[in-house]
This record gives structure tokens, C-alpha cells and sequence, in this order.
């Protein structure tokens, strides 16, 4: 079950199991609706065992994904076939060696088009890097390439990461796999919908506010946002720097923490990187038949109160409650948190980032890189480039940024803006020193219709509430799916954990046995479970 | 500007709905002292567009010029919050200053970033020329 490098961390007793939800086989199963507790780590078993081959397990991802496309549309770019198999068989051929194969070896990645990647196009969504070719590989992407990873396309993404539908990209919209006349979130939205449906192993996607955790809520799969600072942002498009962070979506929670194990760690080319320390994420993955009957026995949750009234669906409310008994079951210790100034980060993020993007998008100018439009002077090419290569959404994001931080309103917005993240970055702290983790859902709703949220910002914006707050506060969070909207829709609800800074370990643990208890519940889309 | 964004606030029940029995006193909102402080001119968007240089139309200007205003009232609520000895946090802080030595390295694929310069003659980037307007 754990590669062959790693050994379970036993509880010094391992009892039998007792509690109602889990079956009584005396073999390693976890709850048979369960997902696998690794897809990561089925696979390598099979390579390594030569049950089956890179290069076939390849083919078959390829020809999955190619069969899903014309409904999805989650990629921007698909790497041609010749060329990932060329590096699937020469996966095959180490193996046949007995050579070392790294952690991630024929683990099929999407990575979202606002990461450099530097054979393939990066557009970060936008017709003004249309066709672009980075001369240089993101720090993460790097990093899986080093691990064996094979990096399968780009995917589909809101404009430089403004949105939380997909529908703001300048290419496609991405359907969400779960129902196709509904969105799949944003702004990783490609990357959410390949990975739930099964296009890809694991994806990269990047979370200013949210853009990972609401679609992998979306989209019925993980997604974890790490500490800011826990993984180099060397390579991903800049659009708000104090806020931007990769993060990882996968099927499970135990791959979203393979993938943060490979791509996390300090980088000399982003001085905002930590050099603290990165634990053996993997080792956190304990399968079930070592577990007590309490796993999470003394463990102190606190559902943020703020995030269970009104304003949020009572679905979502009931999928999330239903959680949290299930964690109490666990053996945690539930308590109700306040966070009065929560509702302040929504306007305070809004204005943050809208003001960091202004600054960040200045580049986009036609004069280095990009499409250009050549002027009869230089101020009418920037005008010009900028006008014909930026959306709507985007161009509406620099001017609210510009005006935010123009001489006479900068103590106004910006400077107020920041007192504001000091007051919630403190709010949780004080509330994470009470609690081991913090407990609200991903996202007020299931995902919406294509088109509905398309002209009104501020209806857009307020479904960021529950994610924002993680950001300005630069703390890691997970999402995994804990129940359906049971009415008409039937949409995956996900359910949010936060922890303290750089304890991603803590909420790895917990999310893992969690989500392998959880019975009832496969989180496969139908179109994917159908075949 | 300022009774137009309390009616936003005022009509937008959802968005505010957070502001729970739970929320105290100091972050309420404070009618009569925002009403008092607002005195920032709303945005001008072809000003804003010139700064940002970005070249709209005047159906561009109409048709953001309603939505960045609705965004930037919204905005606004910050005004009413009482944010004194606060300091500002320039970002989540989760660690120290990381500084390199500031020590130059050379960039090993320095060909593949001239080949992306849209316009490049005999070693310069071509641009147009430069107009000083008054």
C-alpha cells in the first residue's frame, strides 16, 4: 500500500475496529465505496510488479482523455502522444533495469496553463500570451519532472486566475464532469474537471482565493492548498503576490499529499519560499487496520459559525453537518468557533488583489513577449496590445486595482485592506491555538449553470467567502468531497479544513481517514463511471 | 456616491449575512460616520484606463464604468471599520525575509527569450516612438 521506501507509523495498539463504518474484514479494506486510498500508489505497484506498463497505463489515460474532450474541454493543450510515450517507455525500460524510479514515475499530471511548462504553450488563459513558450520550467513543474511525473497538457483556467467559473478563460469553457450545462469552478477549474474526470492522475492548480478549494468542491475531488510559502511560486504567472499559492487537486487525499510531498520546499528563486522544514507527507497515509477505533481520538475541530447560516444552501449545510458527525465518530471533539471579522475578507481580498494585479499585469505590455498590436507611438502599442490581448474581467480587475492604489486612495483601500488581513490573520490564529483544525464548507453552493453568474461581479465574488479569508491568512487548507446536494442537482459538496501554517501533515492525516470512512459515497462522475 | 452605496449595502442582505448577533460592536457598520468620511471621488474609467494603459472604447467605458462603481461602494464598507493601532500586514508573514546574496547569475536559455520578442532588429527590441503629449 505505501511504496517500498516508506513504513507505516503504527499506533501502539492497533485494536480491532469498532465503530459502525467500517466493514469487519480481516483483510485491508477500507469502507467498499471508498475511493483507493491512492491511485499514485496503485499504479506504481503495478509498474513495479510489471503487471502493467507505463506506456499502456499512458494509452489508456490518452485515449480517456481524448474520449471525454468534446464534453469537457478541461485542456488547452494536450502533449502529443509520440512524446508521452516516448517518456512512458523509457520508464518501462529503467524498470526492466531494475533501475531507481523516482516517487511520481509514470504518474500522468495536468498542470494549469498559469505555470510555465517550457515545451508547451503557457497562455495563462489570456489571448495576450497566446502561443507563448516560457524559456524555463516552473520550480514545481521542475520538481515533477524530476520525480518521474509525465506531464499529460494545460489546462483550462479563468484569465491570469480571475474567476471562479472557467467561463472567464479566452479559449473554452469547461464543462464540469458532474453535470455539463454546469460550471466546474474556478479559477482551476481545467485541472479540477480532468482530474474528477479521471483525464489525469493529479493536476497542479494555483489558489489566490479559493481558486483550488471551490472547484475541487465543485468537481467532487481533493484539493489542498498549502502554506504560502511552502511551495516555490518561481514559474506561475503572478497575480496577486502576497496570496498566490500552487496547490494540488487529486482523487484522494493521499495523492494530493504525494503530489505536495514532490513539488514542495524552498527555492532560491522565490524569496518568499520557506526553508522551514518539509515533513514526509506520505508517512501520513496510515492504512486503516492499523488504525484505533477512535483514530482521531483527542483531536479538536472548531466549525466556524459564521459559515453555516444564512446566505449558504441548506444542502451544503446538511452535506457538512453529516461531516462533522462523522469526525465526531472519529473520536474528535467538535466545538462551535466565532470569527466576527470574517465577512471583512471578501472586500479587504477583493481590493488586495484587484490592487497586486494591476502592478503584476503591467507586464503584459506586447513589447517582450506576447501578441503585439504595433502603434504609430509607444503609449498606443501598450494601449492597443493590452486592449486586444485582455478580457473583460481582467481589464475590470487593473482599473478597480489602479483606482485603489492611486495617490489620495491608497490609505483609503489598500493600506485599510491590510489592517483588515492583520486582523484576520490573527482571528485565526487565536482560534487555531483552540483548535487543532478549522471546519466550514468550500463554497456557499453546488456548482451553478454555465452563463449564470457571467454579468454580475459582485454575485460572483460573494461565492469566494468561504475561501479568502485561508488566503490573506496564508494558511493551508484541504477540500474533499463529503456528500451530494441531494436535491434535483446532485452535485458533490466538498467540506473545508484548515490548519495552522505549515501543518499540512495534521490535515493530511485527518482528511485521509476521513475520507477512507466514509461510506455511502464514490465521488465518480457518472460519465466516468459508466464506462 | 455615499447614500447610493448604503442602498447597496441596504439591498444586498446575502452578502452581508455573515454579520451574525455574533459580530460586535466595533466592526458594525457605522452610517453616520461613513456617510461623515466619504469624500473620495468615485472612479473615473477613461483616467483609469489612460493610467492603466489600456485603450477602451467609449462603449467599453459605458459598459464597465456601472460595474467598477457597484464593485468600488462595495468596496467602501471598509471605510466604516474601525482599523486604529492596527498595523497593516504587507503579507500572511508565515515566515521571515528569505534574501539571496545578491550575487548575478546567468540565465542559461537567454536565446529562447529573445526568440519571444515580437518585434527584434539587430540586437534592440523595436518599439514606436516615443510622443510627449501635453
Amino acid at each position: 500500500m505505501l511504496s517500498s521506501a516508506q513504513t507505516p507509523r503504527l499506533l501502539r495498539s492497533p485494536a480491532a475496529l469498532t465503530f459502525k463504518c467500517l466493514h469487519t474484514s480481516p483483510i485491508l479494506t477500507p469502507a467498499s465505496t471508498s475511493p483507493s486510498p491512492s491511485q499514485i500508489l496503485t499504479n506504481r505497484k503495478a509498474l513495479l510488479s510489471r503487471q502493467t506498463s507505463a506506456v499502456d497505463l499512458a494509452k489508456s489515460f490518452l485515449q480517456r482523455l481524448r474520449r471525454h474532450e468534446p464534453q469537457i474541454s478541461s485542456f488547452l493543450y494536450v502533449s502529443p502522444d509520440d512524446i508521452v510515450l516516448k517518456q512512458a517507455e523509457e520508464l518501462d525500460n529503467r524498470i526492466k533495469n531494475n533501475e531507481e524510479v523516482g516517487p511520481l514515475a509514470g504518474v500522468l499530471v495536468g498542470v494549469k496553463d498559469n505555470i510555465c511548462t517550457r515545451d508547451m504553450p503557457s497562455t495563462a488563459g489570456s489571448r495576450i500570451l497566446e502561443n507563448y513558450r516560457p524559456p524555463f520550467d516552473a520550480t514545481a513543474v521542475r520538481k515533477l519532472r524530476e520525480m518521474g511525473a509525465i506531464i499529460i497538457g494545460k489546462t483550462n483556467l479563468d484569465e491570469f486566475g480571475m474567476g471562479s467559473t472557467t467561463e472567464g478563460s479566452a479559449y473554452q469553457v469547461t464543462a464540469n464532469p458532474w453535470d455539463l450545462s454546469r460550471v466546474p469552478g474556478g479559477s482551476s477549474g481545467g485541472s479540477a474537471a480532468a482530474v474528477s474526470a479521471r483525464q489525469c492522475t493529479v493536476a497542479l492548480g494555483s489558489d489566490t482565493g479559493g481558486s483550488v478549494r471551490q472547484p475541487a468542491s465543485f468537481c467532487g475531488v481533493v484539493g489542498l492548498k498549502p502554506t504560502y510559502g511552502r511551495v516555490s511560486r518561481y514559474g506561475l504567472v503572478a497575480y496577486a503576490s502576497s496570496l498566490d499559492v500552487i496547490g494540488c487537486f487529486g482523487s484522494s487525499v493521499a495523492d494530493a499529499g504525494l503530489l505536495l510531498n514532490s513539488i514542495s520546499g524552498f527555492d532560491n528563486f522565490d524569496a518568499t519560499s520557506s526553508k522551514q522544514e518539509v515533513p514526509d507527507y506520505a508517512s501520513q497515509f496510515v492504512p486503516l487496520d492499523y488504525l484505533e477505533s477512535k483514530p482521531l481520538k483527542g483531536l479538536r475541530v472548531g466549525v466556524i459559525h459564521e459559515t453555516l447560516g444564512n446566505g449558504v444552501d441548506s444542502e451544503v449545510v446538511s452535506s457538512v453537518r453529516s461531516a462533522i458527525s462523522h469526525l465526531e465518530e472519529l473520536g474528535c471533539t467538535v466545538s462551535e468557533v466565532s470569527l466576527p471579522s470574517f465577512s471583512l475578507g471578501l472586500p479587504a481580498y477583493y481590493i488586495l488583489a484587484s490592487s497586486e494585479s494591476s502592478s503584476n499585469l503591467s507586464r503584459y505590455d506586447g513589447v517582450r513577449y506576447g501578441n503585439q498590436v504595433f502603434g504609430e507611438e509607444l503609449k498606443s502599442l501598450y494601449g492597443d496590445s493590452r486592449a486586444e490581448g485582455l478580457g473583460s474581467e481582467v481589464k475590470m480587475r487593473i482599473l478597480m486595482g489602479t483606482y485603489a492604489l492611486s495617490a489620495g486612495y491608497y490609505d483609503a483601500y489598500y493600506k485599510r485592506a491590510q489592517q483588515v488581513r492583520t486582523i484576520i490573520r490573527n482571528s485565526f490564529k487565536d482560534a487555531l491555538d483552540k483548535n487543532d483544525i478549522l471546519i466550514s464548507p468550500a463554497a456557499p453552493s453546488v456548482a451553478y449553470k454555465i452563463g449564470e453568474k457571467k454579468n454580475d461581479p459582485l454575485a460572483m465574488y460573494s461565492g469566494d467567502i468561504m475561501t479568502v479569508n485561508v488566503n490573506l491568512a496564508g494558511l493551508p487548507a484541504l477540500v474533499l468531497p463529503c456528500g451530494y446536494d441531494g436535491g434535483s442537482a446532485g452535485m458533490p459538496v466538498g467540506i473545508q479544513m484548515i490548519g495552522a501554517a505549515f501543518d499540512e501533515e495534521k490535515l493530511l492525516k485527518i482528511g485521509h481517514i476521513f475520507e477512507q470512512t466514509l461510506e455511502g459515497y464514490s465521488f465518480i462522475p457518472p460519465l466516468v463511471a459508466d464506462e | 456616491m455615499c447614500s447610493r452605496a448604503i442602498m447597496l449595502l441596504r439591498a444586498n442582505p446575502q452578502l452581508f449575512s455573515f454579520r451574525s448577533s455574533a459580530f460586535p460592536k466595533a466592526f458594525q457598520l457605522k452610517k453616520r460616520f461613513y456617510a461623515a468620511k466619504c469624500s473620495l471621488e468615485p472612479p473615473d474609467v477613461p483616467s483609469l484606463a489612460e493610467k492603466a494603459r489600456i485603450s477602451l472604447t467609449p462603449k467599453q467605458v459605458e459598459e464597465f464604468a456601472p460595474k467598477i462603481r457597484q464593485v468600488v461602494n462595495w468596496f467602501g464598507q471598509l471605510q466604516a471599520v474601525d482599523l486604529q493601532s492596527i498595523e497593516p500586514a504587507l503579507r500572511a508573514d508565515t515566515e521571515g525575509d528569505n534574501l539571496r546574496d545578491d550575487v548575478p547569475q546567468v540565465f542559461d536559455n537567454r536565446d529562447a527569450i529573445i526568440a519571444a520578442v515580437p518585434n527584434y532588429e539587430d540586437s534592440y527590441i523595436k518599439v514606436p516612438k516615443v510622443l510627449n503629449k501635453e
